[in-house]
Protein backbone atom coordinates (compact mmCIF):
# COMPACT_ATOMS: atom_id res chain seq x y z
CA UNK A 1 0.00 0.00 0.00
CA UNK A 2 1.30 3.44 -0.84
CA UNK A 3 1.29 6.42 1.47
CA UNK A 4 3.02 8.71 -1.01
CA UNK A 5 1.04 11.39 -2.83
CA UNK A 6 3.87 12.22 -5.21
CA UNK A 7 6.81 14.57 -5.41
CA UNK A 8 6.76 18.26 -4.57
CA UNK A 9 9.20 21.07 -5.39
CA UNK A 10 10.93 22.38 -2.27
CA UNK A 11 11.06 25.87 -3.79
CA UNK A 12 7.84 26.56 -5.68
CA UNK A 13 5.65 23.76 -4.29
CA UNK A 14 4.70 22.43 -7.73
CA UNK A 15 3.50 18.84 -7.57
CA UNK A 16 4.75 15.93 -9.65
CA UNK A 17 3.77 12.25 -9.90
CA UNK A 18 6.01 9.70 -8.16
CA UNK A 19 8.43 9.11 -10.98
CA UNK A 20 12.14 9.20 -11.71
CA UNK A 21 12.41 12.97 -11.29
CA UNK A 22 14.64 15.06 -9.09
CA UNK A 23 14.54 18.67 -10.30
CA UNK A 24 11.48 20.90 -10.79
CA UNK A 25 11.25 21.60 -14.50
CA UNK A 26 9.92 25.09 -13.82
CA UNK A 27 12.20 26.58 -11.19
CA UNK A 28 14.95 23.90 -11.01
CA UNK A 29 14.34 23.49 -7.29
CA UNK A 30 14.92 20.02 -5.82
CA UNK A 31 11.99 17.65 -5.41
CA UNK A 32 10.88 16.01 -2.19
CA UNK A 33 8.50 13.14 -1.40
CA UNK A 34 5.04 14.26 -0.29
CA UNK A 35 3.08 11.88 1.99
CA UNK A 36 -0.56 11.36 2.89
CA UNK A 37 -0.20 11.85 6.64
CA UNK A 38 -3.91 11.36 7.39
CA UNK A 39 -3.69 7.87 5.93
CA UNK A 40 -0.39 7.17 7.72
CA UNK A 41 -1.92 8.17 11.06
CA UNK A 42 -4.48 5.41 10.75
CA UNK A 43 -1.92 2.71 10.10
CA UNK A 44 1.20 3.73 12.03
CA UNK A 45 0.60 3.84 15.78
CA UNK A 46 2.71 3.12 18.85
CA UNK A 47 0.62 -0.01 19.31
CA UNK A 48 1.21 -1.21 15.75
CA UNK A 49 4.97 -0.85 16.20
CA UNK A 50 5.06 -3.47 18.96
CA UNK A 51 4.93 -6.41 16.56
CA UNK A 52 7.18 -5.03 13.87
CA UNK A 53 10.77 -6.08 13.12
CA UNK A 54 13.59 -4.14 14.77
CA UNK A 55 14.81 -2.63 11.50
CA UNK A 56 14.26 0.71 9.75
CA UNK A 57 11.30 -0.86 7.93
CA UNK A 58 9.16 -0.74 11.07
CA UNK A 59 8.38 2.82 9.92
CA UNK A 60 7.53 1.69 6.36
CA UNK A 61 4.58 4.08 6.02
CA UNK A 62 7.00 7.01 6.31
CA UNK A 63 9.39 5.66 3.70
CA UNK A 64 8.71 6.21 -0.01
CA UNK A 65 8.34 2.68 -1.33
CA UNK A 66 5.01 1.25 -2.46
CA UNK A 67 5.73 -2.46 -2.09
CA UNK A 68 7.66 -4.54 0.43
CA UNK A 69 11.39 -3.63 0.60
CA UNK A 70 13.56 -5.98 -1.44
CA UNK A 71 17.03 -5.08 -0.14
CA UNK A 72 18.49 -3.92 3.16
CA UNK A 73 15.98 -5.96 5.11
CA UNK A 74 18.16 -5.76 8.23
CA UNK A 75 19.24 -2.13 7.91
CA UNK A 76 18.62 0.32 10.71
CA UNK A 77 17.50 0.05 14.33
CA UNK A 78 21.10 0.46 15.38
CA UNK A 79 21.89 0.92 19.09
CA UNK A 80 21.26 4.18 20.91
CA UNK A 81 23.51 3.82 23.89
CA UNK A 82 23.72 5.96 26.98
CA UNK A 83 27.37 7.03 26.96
CA UNK A 84 28.00 7.48 30.67
CA UNK A 85 31.81 7.21 30.50
CA UNK A 86 32.05 9.76 27.71
CA UNK A 87 29.50 11.98 29.48
CA UNK A 88 31.76 12.14 32.55
CA UNK A 89 34.76 13.10 30.46
CA UNK A 90 32.79 15.82 28.68
CA UNK A 91 31.13 16.99 31.89
CA UNK A 92 27.52 16.48 30.80
CA UNK A 93 24.64 14.68 32.44
CA UNK A 94 22.76 12.84 29.69
CA UNK A 95 24.62 11.82 26.56
CA UNK A 96 23.64 9.25 23.94
CA UNK A 97 25.46 7.80 20.95
CA UNK A 98 23.37 6.77 17.94
CA UNK A 99 25.69 4.10 16.61
CA UNK A 100 25.32 3.59 12.86
CA UNK A 101 28.88 2.26 12.74
CA UNK A 102 27.22 -1.15 13.10
CA UNK A 103 24.52 -0.67 10.48
CA UNK A 104 23.79 -3.63 8.21
CA UNK A 105 25.15 -4.60 5.72
CA UNK A 106 28.10 -2.21 5.22
CA UNK A 107 28.62 -0.47 8.56
CA UNK A 108 27.50 3.06 7.82
CA UNK A 109 24.34 5.17 7.83
CA UNK A 110 24.37 4.97 4.01
CA UNK A 111 22.78 1.53 4.32
CA UNK A 112 19.55 3.32 5.25
CA UNK A 113 19.37 5.51 2.16
CA UNK A 114 20.62 2.84 -0.24
CA UNK A 115 18.07 0.30 1.06
CA UNK A 116 15.30 2.71 0.12
CA UNK A 117 16.92 3.81 -3.17
CA UNK A 118 17.50 0.31 -4.52
CA UNK A 119 14.11 -0.99 -3.36
CA UNK A 120 12.57 2.00 -5.17
CA UNK A 121 14.76 1.51 -8.26
CA UNK A 122 13.46 -2.06 -8.49
CA UNK A 123 9.87 -0.82 -8.22
CA UNK A 124 10.62 1.47 -11.17
CA UNK A 125 11.95 -1.54 -13.09
CA UNK A 126 15.61 -0.51 -13.39
CA UNK A 127 18.14 -3.27 -14.05
CA UNK A 128 21.18 -1.10 -13.31
CA UNK A 129 22.02 1.05 -10.32
CA UNK A 130 24.86 3.55 -10.06
CA UNK A 131 26.42 6.09 -7.77
CA UNK A 132 29.29 8.54 -7.54
CA UNK A 133 31.04 8.14 -4.24
CA UNK A 134 34.22 8.40 -2.21
CA UNK A 135 33.49 5.53 0.13
CA UNK A 136 30.51 4.54 2.24
CA UNK A 137 27.92 5.07 -0.47
CA UNK A 138 30.00 3.03 -2.95
CA UNK A 139 30.29 0.20 -0.41
CA UNK A 140 26.56 0.11 0.29
CA UNK A 141 25.40 0.32 -3.34
CA UNK A 142 27.92 -2.38 -4.36
CA UNK A 143 26.78 -4.69 -1.57
CA UNK A 144 23.04 -4.19 -1.90
CA UNK A 145 23.05 -4.40 -5.70
CA UNK A 146 24.92 -7.70 -5.39
CA UNK A 147 22.36 -8.98 -2.91
CA UNK A 148 19.52 -8.57 -5.39
CA UNK A 149 21.37 -9.30 -8.62
CA UNK A 150 21.30 -5.81 -10.12
CA UNK A 151 24.08 -4.54 -12.33
CA UNK A 152 26.02 -1.77 -10.57
CA UNK A 153 28.24 1.02 -11.86
CA UNK A 154 30.23 2.69 -9.11
CA UNK A 155 32.22 5.81 -9.92
CA UNK A 156 35.04 6.78 -7.60
CA UNK A 157 38.04 9.12 -7.83
CA UNK A 158 40.99 7.10 -9.21
CA UNK A 159 43.25 7.98 -6.27
CA UNK A 160 40.95 6.67 -3.53
CA UNK A 161 42.53 4.77 -0.59
CA UNK A 162 43.01 1.04 -1.14
CA UNK A 163 40.77 0.06 1.79
CA UNK A 164 37.76 1.81 0.37
CA UNK A 165 38.32 0.35 -3.08
CA UNK A 166 38.45 -3.19 -1.65
CA UNK A 167 35.25 -2.67 0.38
CA UNK A 168 33.40 -2.01 -2.90
CA UNK A 169 35.36 -4.25 -5.28
CA UNK A 170 34.68 -7.37 -3.22
CA UNK A 171 31.00 -7.27 -4.31
CA UNK A 172 32.09 -7.34 -7.96
CA UNK A 173 30.40 -4.20 -9.30
CA UNK A 174 31.60 -2.26 -12.35
CA UNK A 175 33.95 -0.12 -10.27
CA UNK A 176 35.38 2.77 -12.26
CA UNK A 177 38.13 5.08 -11.05
CA UNK A 178 37.94 8.48 -12.72
CA UNK A 179 41.21 10.23 -13.43
CA UNK A 180 40.45 13.83 -12.74
CA UNK A 181 39.98 16.43 -10.07
CA UNK A 182 36.92 16.65 -7.88
CA UNK A 183 35.01 19.00 -10.20
CA UNK A 184 35.72 16.87 -13.25
CA UNK A 185 34.46 13.74 -11.52
CA UNK A 186 31.24 15.55 -10.59
CA UNK A 187 30.76 16.90 -14.07
CA UNK A 188 31.30 13.50 -15.73
CA UNK A 189 28.89 11.70 -13.36
CA UNK A 190 26.25 14.32 -14.02
CA UNK A 191 26.63 13.76 -17.78
CA UNK A 192 26.53 9.95 -17.43
CA UNK A 193 23.42 10.20 -15.26
CA UNK A 194 21.59 12.26 -17.86
CA UNK A 195 22.57 10.00 -20.77
CA UNK A 196 22.08 6.45 -19.44
CA UNK A 197 18.80 5.12 -18.11
CA UNK A 198 20.23 3.89 -14.84
CA UNK A 199 19.07 4.44 -11.30
CA UNK A 200 21.76 6.80 -10.03
CA UNK A 201 20.90 6.60 -6.34
CA UNK A 202 22.24 10.04 -5.45
CA UNK A 203 21.12 11.81 -8.64
CA UNK A 204 17.87 10.79 -10.32
CA UNK A 205 16.63 8.65 -7.39
CA UNK A 206 17.74 11.25 -4.85
CA UNK A 207 14.29 12.35 -3.60
CA UNK A 208 13.54 8.74 -2.55
CA UNK A 209 17.09 7.91 -1.46
CA UNK A 210 17.31 10.89 0.90
CA UNK A 211 14.10 9.86 2.71
CA UNK A 212 15.90 6.78 4.08
CA UNK A 213 17.83 9.06 6.45
CA UNK A 214 14.62 9.84 8.34
CA UNK A 215 14.60 6.35 9.84
CA UNK A 216 17.50 7.40 12.08
CA UNK A 217 15.33 10.13 13.60
CA UNK A 218 12.34 7.83 14.19
CA UNK A 219 14.61 5.33 15.90
CA UNK A 220 16.18 7.93 18.20
CA UNK A 221 12.71 9.08 19.25
CA UNK A 222 11.44 5.56 19.87
CA UNK A 223 14.61 4.49 21.69
CA UNK A 224 14.18 7.50 24.00
CA UNK A 225 10.62 6.35 24.68
CA UNK A 226 9.13 8.95 22.36
CA UNK A 227 10.95 11.87 23.91
CA UNK A 228 13.16 13.85 21.58
CA UNK A 229 16.60 14.92 22.79
CA UNK A 230 17.12 18.62 23.57
CA UNK A 231 20.28 18.65 21.46
CA UNK A 232 21.47 16.56 18.51
CA UNK A 233 24.85 16.83 16.83
CA UNK A 234 24.90 15.66 13.21
CA UNK A 235 27.72 15.41 10.64
CA UNK A 236 27.12 17.16 7.32
CA UNK A 237 28.46 16.49 3.85
CA UNK A 238 25.74 17.27 1.28
CA UNK A 239 23.48 18.48 4.11
CA UNK A 240 20.75 15.91 3.54
CA UNK A 241 20.93 13.93 6.83
CA UNK A 242 20.51 16.96 9.08
CA UNK A 243 17.53 18.15 7.03
CA UNK A 244 15.87 14.73 7.05
CA UNK A 245 16.40 14.19 10.79
CA UNK A 246 14.53 17.42 11.38
CA UNK A 247 11.82 16.31 8.96
CA UNK A 248 11.50 13.00 10.83
CA UNK A 249 11.01 14.81 14.16
CA UNK A 250 8.40 17.15 12.66
CA UNK A 251 6.58 14.17 11.13
CA UNK A 252 6.47 12.42 14.52
CA UNK A 253 5.06 15.63 16.01
CA UNK A 254 2.44 15.79 13.26
CA UNK A 255 1.46 12.16 13.85
CA UNK A 256 1.20 12.69 17.62
CA UNK A 257 4.09 10.39 18.58
CA UNK A 258 6.04 13.15 20.33
CA UNK A 259 5.25 16.54 21.89
CA UNK A 260 6.15 19.74 20.09
CA UNK A 261 9.68 19.47 18.68
CA UNK A 262 12.04 21.31 20.99
CA UNK A 263 15.35 19.92 19.73
CA UNK A 264 18.29 22.09 18.78
CA UNK A 265 20.17 20.72 15.79
CA UNK A 266 23.94 21.24 15.44
CA UNK A 267 25.92 20.76 12.24
CA UNK A 268 29.43 19.28 12.36
CA UNK A 269 32.00 19.47 9.54
CA UNK A 270 35.75 19.08 9.10
CA UNK A 271 37.67 22.35 9.14
CA UNK A 272 39.02 21.94 5.60
CA UNK A 273 35.52 21.48 4.18
CA UNK A 274 32.95 23.39 6.20
CA UNK A 275 30.79 25.42 3.80
CA UNK A 276 27.61 24.80 5.84
CA UNK A 277 29.23 25.60 9.20
CA UNK A 278 30.70 28.79 7.72
CA UNK A 279 27.32 29.95 6.40
CA UNK A 280 25.70 29.30 9.81
CA UNK A 281 28.42 31.10 11.73
CA UNK A 282 28.43 34.04 9.34
CA UNK A 283 24.61 34.11 9.45
CA UNK A 284 24.63 34.02 5.65
CA UNK A 285 22.09 32.54 3.24
CA UNK A 286 24.77 31.76 0.72
CA UNK A 287 26.82 28.58 0.74
CA UNK A 288 30.25 29.41 -0.67
CA UNK A 289 31.68 26.29 -2.37
CA UNK A 290 35.14 25.23 -1.16
CA UNK A 291 37.90 22.89 -2.33
CA UNK A 292 37.81 20.12 0.30
CA UNK A 293 40.92 19.58 2.42
CA UNK A 294 40.18 17.40 5.44
CA UNK A 295 40.93 13.85 6.58
CA UNK A 296 37.15 13.39 6.92
CA UNK A 297 36.79 12.38 3.29
CA UNK A 298 33.29 10.99 3.69
CA UNK A 299 32.19 14.55 4.57
CA UNK A 300 34.29 16.27 1.89
CA UNK A 301 31.60 17.81 -0.28
CA UNK A 302 32.66 21.31 -1.25
CA UNK A 303 29.39 22.37 -2.87
CA UNK A 304 26.66 20.71 -0.79
CA UNK A 305 23.44 20.10 -2.71
CA UNK A 306 21.28 20.54 0.39
CA UNK A 307 23.51 23.13 2.02
CA UNK A 308 20.88 25.86 2.02
CA UNK A 309 18.30 23.53 3.60
CA UNK A 310 20.81 22.38 6.22
CA UNK A 311 21.48 26.00 7.23
CA UNK A 312 17.74 26.64 7.33
CA UNK A 313 17.16 23.59 9.55
CA UNK A 314 19.83 24.60 12.05
CA UNK A 315 18.42 28.11 12.19
CA UNK A 316 14.81 26.99 12.61
CA UNK A 317 15.81 24.71 15.46
CA UNK A 318 17.89 27.49 17.10
CA UNK A 319 20.94 25.25 16.91
CA UNK A 320 24.47 26.11 15.89
CA UNK A 321 27.50 24.62 14.13
CA UNK A 322 31.12 23.76 14.74
CA UNK A 323 34.06 22.46 12.76
CA UNK A 324 36.90 20.11 13.75
CA UNK A 325 40.57 20.18 12.76
CA UNK A 326 42.29 16.98 11.59
CA UNK A 327 43.99 16.64 15.00
CA UNK A 328 40.71 17.10 16.85
CA UNK A 329 39.09 14.47 14.62
CA UNK A 330 41.76 11.88 15.48
CA UNK A 331 41.60 12.73 19.21
CA UNK A 332 37.81 12.36 19.18
CA UNK A 333 37.97 8.98 17.43
CA UNK A 334 40.35 7.79 20.15
CA UNK A 335 38.23 9.31 22.93
CA UNK A 336 35.09 7.48 21.77
CA UNK A 337 37.02 4.22 21.51
CA UNK A 338 38.62 4.62 24.96
CA UNK A 339 35.47 5.61 26.79
CA UNK A 340 32.67 3.71 25.04
CA UNK A 341 34.42 0.96 23.10
CA UNK A 342 33.20 2.25 19.74
CA UNK A 343 35.58 2.62 16.81
CA UNK A 344 34.20 5.23 14.45
CA UNK A 345 35.50 6.61 11.17
CA UNK A 346 36.60 10.18 10.58
CA UNK A 347 33.03 11.48 10.16
CA UNK A 348 32.25 10.23 13.67
CA UNK A 349 35.41 11.92 14.90
CA UNK A 350 34.19 15.18 13.37
CA UNK A 351 30.82 14.90 15.09
CA UNK A 352 32.19 14.08 18.53
CA UNK A 353 34.92 16.74 18.26
CA UNK A 354 32.30 19.33 17.31
CA UNK A 355 30.04 18.20 20.16
CA UNK A 356 32.95 18.50 22.60
CA UNK A 357 33.70 22.04 21.45
CA UNK A 358 30.05 23.09 21.64
CA UNK A 359 29.86 21.72 25.19
CA UNK A 360 33.10 23.49 26.16
CA UNK A 361 31.75 26.74 24.71
CA UNK A 362 28.55 26.23 26.78
CA UNK A 363 26.54 26.42 23.57
CA UNK A 364 25.23 22.99 24.56
CA UNK A 365 24.41 23.08 28.29
CA UNK A 366 25.70 20.31 30.58
CA UNK A 367 22.37 19.37 32.12
CA UNK A 368 20.21 18.56 29.07
CA UNK A 369 19.92 15.47 26.88
CA UNK A 370 22.34 15.26 23.94
CA UNK A 371 22.51 12.78 21.05
CA UNK A 372 25.68 12.47 18.97
CA UNK A 373 25.15 10.75 15.62
CA UNK A 374 27.95 8.36 14.71
CA UNK A 375 27.53 7.48 11.05
CA UNK A 376 30.40 5.19 10.07
CA UNK A 377 32.88 2.53 11.16
CA UNK A 378 36.53 3.11 12.02
CA UNK A 379 37.72 -0.07 10.33
CA UNK A 380 37.24 1.75 7.01
CA UNK A 381 39.60 4.64 7.79
CA UNK A 382 42.24 2.99 9.94
CA UNK A 383 45.09 4.86 8.27
CA UNK A 384 44.17 8.17 9.94
CA UNK A 385 44.73 6.85 13.47
CA UNK A 386 47.56 4.35 12.87
CA UNK A 387 50.32 6.91 13.34
CA UNK A 388 49.01 8.16 16.67
CA UNK A 389 48.69 4.73 18.28
CA UNK A 390 51.44 3.00 20.30
CA UNK A 391 53.56 0.41 18.53
CA UNK A 392 52.79 -3.25 19.13
CA UNK A 393 54.59 -4.64 22.18
CA UNK A 394 56.60 -7.75 21.29
CA UNK A 395 58.01 -10.22 23.81
CA UNK A 396 59.71 -13.63 23.73
CA UNK A 397 57.39 -16.62 24.21
CA UNK A 398 58.25 -17.18 27.89
CA UNK A 399 56.94 -15.99 31.24
CA UNK A 400 60.15 -14.21 32.23
CA UNK A 401 59.98 -12.05 29.14
CA UNK A 402 56.37 -11.13 29.92
CA UNK A 403 57.14 -10.27 33.50
CA UNK A 404 60.11 -8.21 32.47
CA UNK A 405 57.78 -6.34 30.14
CA UNK A 406 55.11 -5.53 32.71
CA UNK A 407 57.76 -4.50 35.19
CA UNK A 408 59.19 -1.92 32.82
CA UNK A 409 57.04 -1.22 29.82
CA UNK A 410 53.53 -1.33 31.20
CA UNK A 411 53.78 1.30 33.91
CA UNK A 412 52.62 4.07 31.63
CA UNK A 413 49.54 2.13 30.68
CA UNK A 414 48.60 1.54 34.30
CA UNK A 415 48.94 5.24 34.95
CA UNK A 416 46.83 6.00 31.90
CA UNK A 417 44.14 3.63 33.07
CA UNK A 418 44.06 5.37 36.42
CA UNK A 419 43.25 8.62 34.70
CA UNK A 420 40.34 6.94 32.99
CA UNK A 421 39.18 5.34 36.24
CA UNK A 422 39.20 8.77 37.83
CA UNK A 423 36.65 9.95 35.31
CA UNK A 424 34.64 6.77 35.54
CA UNK B 1 22.98 23.50 -29.23
CA UNK B 2 23.67 22.52 -25.64
CA UNK B 3 21.97 23.44 -22.39
CA UNK B 4 23.40 24.03 -18.92
CA UNK B 5 21.47 24.70 -15.73
CA UNK B 6 23.42 26.90 -13.35
CA UNK B 7 23.05 28.92 -10.19
CA UNK B 8 24.82 32.27 -10.21
CA UNK B 9 25.64 34.03 -6.97
CA UNK B 10 26.56 37.69 -7.28
CA UNK B 11 28.46 39.25 -4.38
CA UNK B 12 27.11 42.62 -3.28
CA UNK B 13 29.54 44.68 -5.36
CA UNK B 14 28.43 42.94 -8.56
CA UNK B 15 24.67 42.99 -8.03
CA UNK B 16 24.26 46.17 -10.09
CA UNK B 17 26.47 45.00 -13.00
CA UNK B 18 24.66 43.69 -16.11
CA UNK B 19 26.95 40.66 -16.29
CA UNK B 20 24.35 38.12 -17.41
CA UNK B 21 23.40 40.33 -20.36
CA UNK B 22 27.05 40.93 -21.28
CA UNK B 23 27.77 37.20 -21.17
CA UNK B 24 24.72 36.41 -23.29
CA UNK B 25 25.58 39.01 -25.92
CA UNK B 26 29.30 38.32 -26.08
CA UNK B 27 29.01 34.54 -26.41
CA UNK B 28 25.65 34.26 -28.15
CA UNK B 29 24.01 32.48 -25.23
CA UNK B 30 20.29 32.39 -24.55
CA UNK B 31 19.67 32.76 -20.80
CA UNK B 32 16.30 31.64 -19.46
CA UNK B 33 15.80 32.85 -15.87
CA UNK B 34 13.82 30.47 -13.65
CA UNK B 35 14.41 31.81 -10.18
CA UNK B 36 15.96 34.95 -8.72
CA UNK B 37 16.53 36.42 -5.29
CA UNK B 38 18.26 39.63 -4.31
CA UNK B 39 18.91 40.44 -0.67
CA UNK B 40 20.90 43.19 1.02
CA UNK B 41 24.12 41.29 0.65
CA UNK B 42 23.78 38.99 -2.33
CA UNK B 43 22.04 38.26 -5.62
CA UNK B 44 21.08 34.73 -6.66
CA UNK B 45 19.99 33.68 -10.12
CA UNK B 46 18.97 30.20 -11.26
CA UNK B 47 18.91 29.93 -15.02
CA UNK B 48 19.16 27.71 -18.04
CA UNK B 49 21.82 28.66 -20.57
CA UNK B 50 21.50 27.55 -24.18
CA UNK B 51 24.23 27.87 -26.79
CA UNK B 52 27.17 26.14 -28.47
CA UNK B 53 29.12 23.95 -26.04
CA UNK B 54 32.32 26.02 -26.41
CA UNK B 55 30.42 29.29 -26.01
CA UNK B 56 28.80 28.04 -22.81
CA UNK B 57 32.23 27.20 -21.40
CA UNK B 58 33.54 30.63 -22.37
CA UNK B 59 30.47 32.42 -21.02
CA UNK B 60 30.70 30.65 -17.66
CA UNK B 61 34.42 31.40 -17.50
CA UNK B 62 33.62 35.09 -18.21
CA UNK B 63 31.22 35.18 -15.24
CA UNK B 64 33.68 33.42 -12.95
CA UNK B 65 36.45 35.84 -13.88
CA UNK B 66 34.14 38.75 -13.09
CA UNK B 67 33.68 37.36 -9.56
CA UNK B 68 30.37 35.55 -9.89
CA UNK B 69 30.10 32.12 -8.19
CA UNK B 70 28.86 29.65 -10.79
CA UNK B 71 27.54 26.31 -9.54
CA UNK B 72 25.84 23.35 -11.10
CA UNK B 73 22.23 23.29 -9.90
CA UNK B 74 22.42 19.79 -8.41
CA UNK B 75 25.49 20.56 -6.28
CA UNK B 76 28.33 18.09 -5.95
CA UNK B 77 27.42 14.55 -6.87
CA UNK B 78 30.42 12.81 -5.38
CA UNK B 79 29.50 11.76 -1.83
Amino acid sequence: MSYVNGLKCRECGREYPKDVLFVCEYCFGSLEVDYDYAKIKKSLTKESLKDRPKTMWRYAELLPIDKEPTVGLFSGFTPLLKANNLARVLGVRELYIKDDSVNHPTLSFKDRVVSVAISKAREFGFDTVACASTGNLANSVSSQAASCGLRAFIFIPADLEAGKVVASQIYNPNLIGIEGNYDEVNRLCSEIASKYRWAFVNINIRPYYAEGSKSMGYEIAEQLDWKLPRHIVVPSAGGSLITKLWKSFKELEKLGFVDKVNTKVYCAQGQGCAPIVTAIKEKSDVIRPVKPKTIAKSLAIGNPADGYYAVDTVRKSKGWAEEATDEEIVEAIKLLAKTEGIFTETAGGVTLAAAKKLIEQKVIPEDESIVVCITGNGLKTQEVVTKSLPKLTKIKPNLASFEEHIKNGDRQKIAENKVIEYYI
Amino acid sequence: MAKRIVKLTFPQKLVKEPLTFQMAKKYNILPNIRRAKVTETVGELVLELEGQEQDLDKGIEFLKKAGVIVESIVGDILE
